[in-house]
């Protein structure tokens, strides 16, 4: 599957410009206080309180093997639905809402490094500028499996 | 509605009364004699000298009380349920503890206010002698462990006074026009039709079970009949020929057709199967409100043409029947009214899950310092809320639940069906049909459930050939039980078919690489992998189980549901199934505590004491971790904070607190730093995004607005027992 033409959210991870398509977002709010989750891999950053609703956190600088930072005060959680759930995606910052055409997208290149290289679905590049477009659903399915492993599985596993 | 003064249904005519909260009583002429009153008089004071143990007088009271109901004037019906209720705490077998004397009471005064009731002169005043008393015996007989069918008074249970004068026509099948509703049908009418028809043929169901047990048993065949009469007056109000035609041949099946030639063989088999073409045309019929095509089920015609040839002389009885007693019909609807409402569903849980969340915001406002000391007046007003809101709480739960019975005759029907397919014999036996659980709970409930019934039947069971050369009998026995624990309801499923086999589960996980080769696993895992997906000891694999997607499933949708299952399984004699899942979903009560830096709630079902130790009291047996004397026990310590891998607790358990926690019977001793208080919680999901996390079996929003994690008490158990067995593996 390759990206589409359309709008992006993009954001920032340290010094990359990401973006996923704006349809995926359901809202971006400031960092909540976050409740660790115990036994979950490191991507998962715990969960929150949104408006009554618990939603769970993944820090995609873990997810994508950054070095992790603690929350600063650009930082934002950009809440997704996915699976008839809401998700938050940890960011260092949120950026623009950007059109991004067609001709602009080049699909991903065929590197072996890398985590975010299985979500990535296309590169966008305009002036200057290169924003890497990921699936959004394919980094929450992730989510899933990963949880499973380490500690969630079932007691028969062992 | 302009057609309903004709052959109204009861429930359309107790809407139309209950709107209008007209109320009709039949004319004083009818007033019972003195010498039934003085009955009343005697009987009372019977009951009232009960004893404890008088069983016998006990039944011979019952059976004095039925007979009244005889002579009570037509047209009270009221009165007549109420009898029934005497009646009913009367039963012998009812309750042997230590409620008696309050049943009895309850009896004497429900059968006082059914005197007053039908000596009083006062058209107004006899509602209110009677209802007063039948609401609190019902109150009361509600709580018993085994409530009784009978103890829902529904609107054909008037003893025979409901008035639906059966169609004069009846359809024949090679004439039956297709499935269609009148233009002018009132849709919500057709909601009710279906729900309560879905409730007769639950009931006929069971019955008809009973009934292939003990083939004499009139009661059972009643039931049956009356289900069958039911639907056909309702189904002949909204002008459904097929089904008024099916109704009225089983009703006769069951009538004549089953006294003259008694229940077996045919008759039996074609019961069923008429129960089945009712249940499938009243699913379709439902469907089709949400716009699904209306047509008869598969197979409805052919059940029809061979009732019309058993059927050699239709339904004479059944006219009597209906029209011997019309005459007093309204004021049976008048009384079904007042007993129960309909709710739409989605409005109940609606109404539910906003009494969880003001439970919730209510104890925000309790905890604030703001209605705190200082200001003594406005913290006792909020205790009143308080007392209020947790009352309201408990009400709205009780109006969800539901008793497991009817899940219990599916099960029991399908066993049955799978046992006869299979060439089987199967004795199926229900224990605790009455315990009662969330309705949501229940619909989740009934798939796993199913799974394991069909595994006892195909895997477990053996053919009777092979049974009779084990020495057992031919037949063999199913049986599931239900019942209330620790605020958990434990359904059980077993049989004493052949077991487990050990060696073939081993070989078969070996086979898929869930085990080593060489790896030796104590029984209970060996057993545990049942669970393991894709594992399935059958040797062909059946259209029912035996494509191995059957344990693992049942025991993600029970986990799911915070709850567990257990094996147990003994060579040759038998396997039982242990299902634990909590009463309801909706809200937890939890003991906030705290761990290092991190606060879990417990749930206070699981917590059995909490102590601050003493330093000799905790010691280490070799190898097998720490435990910890308490009293007179001696259980394992659980360090929390290593477990949930939580930073800055104390490891000193002497400065810390001991909180004992139980589940089933297994117990242990988690290290927490501290209790903050007791609190309710609205559980939610955490999985969005995670998955199941072990040990976590829910989030809550706490009073400071954060998240708090549900700990999820027999997942930590394990998680323990795991954590020590690989110290002892390390050592």
């Amino acid at each position: 599957m390759s990206a589409a033409a359309g709008k992006y959210l993009t954001f920032f991870l340290g010094a990359e410009e990401y973006g996923m398509e704006i349809r995926a977002v359901h809202e971006i709010i400031g960092v909540l206080p976050i409740t660790r989750v115990p036994r979950t891999p490191p991507v998962v950053r715990g969960v929150i309180n949104l408006r009554g609703r618990v939603i769970s956190i993944l820090d995609l600088r873990r997810k994508f093997d950054l070095p992790p930072v603690e929350p600063g005060p650009t930082s934002c959680i950009i809440v997704v639905a996915a699976h008839a759930a809401h998700v938050g995606l940890l960011v260092d910052r949120v950026s623009e809402v950007a059109d991004i055409a067609a001709a602009d997208i080049a699909p991903p290149p065929p590197l072996g490094g890398g985590a975010q290289t299985d979500y990535l679905v296309g590169i966008a590049k305009s002036a200057a500028r290169v924003r890497l477009l990921l699936d959004i659903s394919r980094i929450i399915d992730a989510g899933d499996v990963a949880a499973a492993g380490p500690g969630g599985g079932a007691p028969t596993a062992a | 509605m302009t057609c309903i003064s004709r052959a109204a249904p009861a429930w359309a005519v107790a809407r139309r009364h209950s709107s209008s909260r007209s109320v009709r009583v039949p004319p004083a002429s009818r007033r019972p004699s003195r010498a039934i009153l003085s009955r009343f008089e005697r009987l009372s004071a019977g009951i009232g000298r009960l004893g404890a143990s008088d069983l016998e007088t006990r039944g011979a009271l019952r059976t004095d009380v039925l007979g009244l109901i005889d002579h009570v004037p037509a047209g009270h019906a009221r009165a007549c349920v109420s009898l029934r209720l005497v009646a009913e705490a009367l039963r012998p077998d009812r309750d042997r503890g230590d409620r008696q004397p309050a049943l009895h009471q309850a009896a004497r005064t429900l059968l006082d206010a059914v005197r007053r009731y039908l000596s009083s002169p006062k058209v107004s005043d006899r509602l209110s002698w009677i209802e007063g008393p039948e609401r609190s015996t019902i109150a009361i007989m509600r709580n018993l462990p085994e409530a009784s069918p009978a103890l829902k008074p529904r609107t054909s249970d008037l003893i025979g006074l409901t008035d639906r004068r059966p169609p004069s026509v009846v359809a024949r099948a090679e004439s039956l026009p297709a499935l269609a509703l009148p233009n002018d049908t009132d849709r919500s009418l057709l909601g009710d039709f279906c729900d309560e028809a879905r409730e007769y043929i639950e009931s006929a169901e069971a019955a008809l079970l009973v009934l292939e047990r003990e083939p004499d048993n009139g009661d059972a065949a009643q039931t049956v009949m009356r289900a069958f009469h039911s639907i056909k007056g309702t189904a002949g109000f909204l002008k459904l020929d097929g089904l008024v035609a099916l109704a009225h041949h089983g009703e006769s099946l069951l009538g004549e057709r089953r006294r003259r030639d008694g229940f077996a063989g045919r008759i039996a088999a074609l019961s069923l199967r008429a129960l089945d073409a009712l249940r499938d045309t009243v699913a379709n019929l439902d469907a089709s409100r949400a716009g699904a095509a209306l047509a008869y089920p598969p197979g409805f015609l052919d059940v029809l043409r061979e009732l019309e040839d058993i059927d050699v002389e239709p339904g004479a009885a059944t006219v009597e029947h209906g029209g011997s007693r019309s005459a007093s019909a309204p004021t049976a609807r008048d009384a079904a009214a007042t007993h129960s409402a309909r709710v739409r569903l989605d409005r109940l849980d609606a109404l539910v899950d906003l009494v969880g969340e003001l439970v919730v915001a209510h104890w925000m406002i309790a905890q604030d310092p703001a209605s705190g000391h200082d200001h003594p007046e406005l913290a006792r007003k909020v205790a009143h809320a308080g007392k209020l809101v947790r009352d309201l709480h408990d009400m709205s739960m009780g109006l969800r639940m539901v008793p497991l019975r009817g899940t219990c005759n599916k099960l029991v029907r399908l066993a049955r069906d799978l046992a006869d397919r299979a060439g089987k014999q199967v004795d199926c036996r229900v224990e605790g049909e009455m315990t009662e659980l969330d309705r949501n709970m229940v619909e989740l409930v009934a798939d796993p459930l199913m799974h394991m019934v069909r595994n006892a039947i195909d895997h477990g069971i053996e053919p009777p050939e092979e049974r009779r050369a084990r020495g057992k009998p031919a037949a063999g026995c199913l049986t599931v039980r239900a019942s209330q624990m620790n605020g958990q309801v434990v359904v059980t499923v077993s049989d004493d078919g052949r077991g487990l086999q050990r060696d073939r589960i081993l070989e078969r996980a070996q086979a898929r690489g869930l085990v080593r080769p060489g790896e030796v696993l104590n029984d209970t895992d060996l057993l545990d992998l049942i669970f393991a997906p894709g594992l399935s000891t059958a040797q062909q694999v059946t259209d029912v189980s035996g494509r191995g997607v059957g344990m693992d499933v049942v025991r993600r949708n029970i986990q799911a549901l915070h709850g567990r299952v257990d094996v147990e399984s003994m060579p040759g004699q038998g396997t039982t199934i242990t299902l634990r899942v909590p009463l309801t979903l909706a809200i937890t009560d939890g003991m906030l505590v705290r761990v290092g830096e991190e606060r879990y709630i417990v749930p206070t079902t699981n917590v059995v004491v909490s102590v601050r130790p003493e330093r000799g009291a905790l010691f280490t047996v070799g190898g097998r971790g720490e435990m910890v004397r308490l009293r007179h026990d001696v259980l394992p310590l659980v360090r929390l904070h290593r477990l949930l891998e939580v930073h800055g607790a104390s490891e000193d358990p002497a400065a810390a607190l001991l909180m004992v926690v139980a589940a089933g019977d297994r117990r242990c001793a988690l290290l927490v730093d501290g209790i903050l208080g007791q609190q309710q919680v609205v559980a939610k999901p955490v999985t969005a995004g995670i998955g199941e996390v072990a040990g976590i079996s829910g989030a809550a929003i706490l009073g400071d607005g954060r998240v708090g994690l549900i700990l999820d008490v027999p997942q930590i158990l394990d998680l323990a027992r795991r954590a020590q067995l690989n110290t002892q593996a390390v050592a």
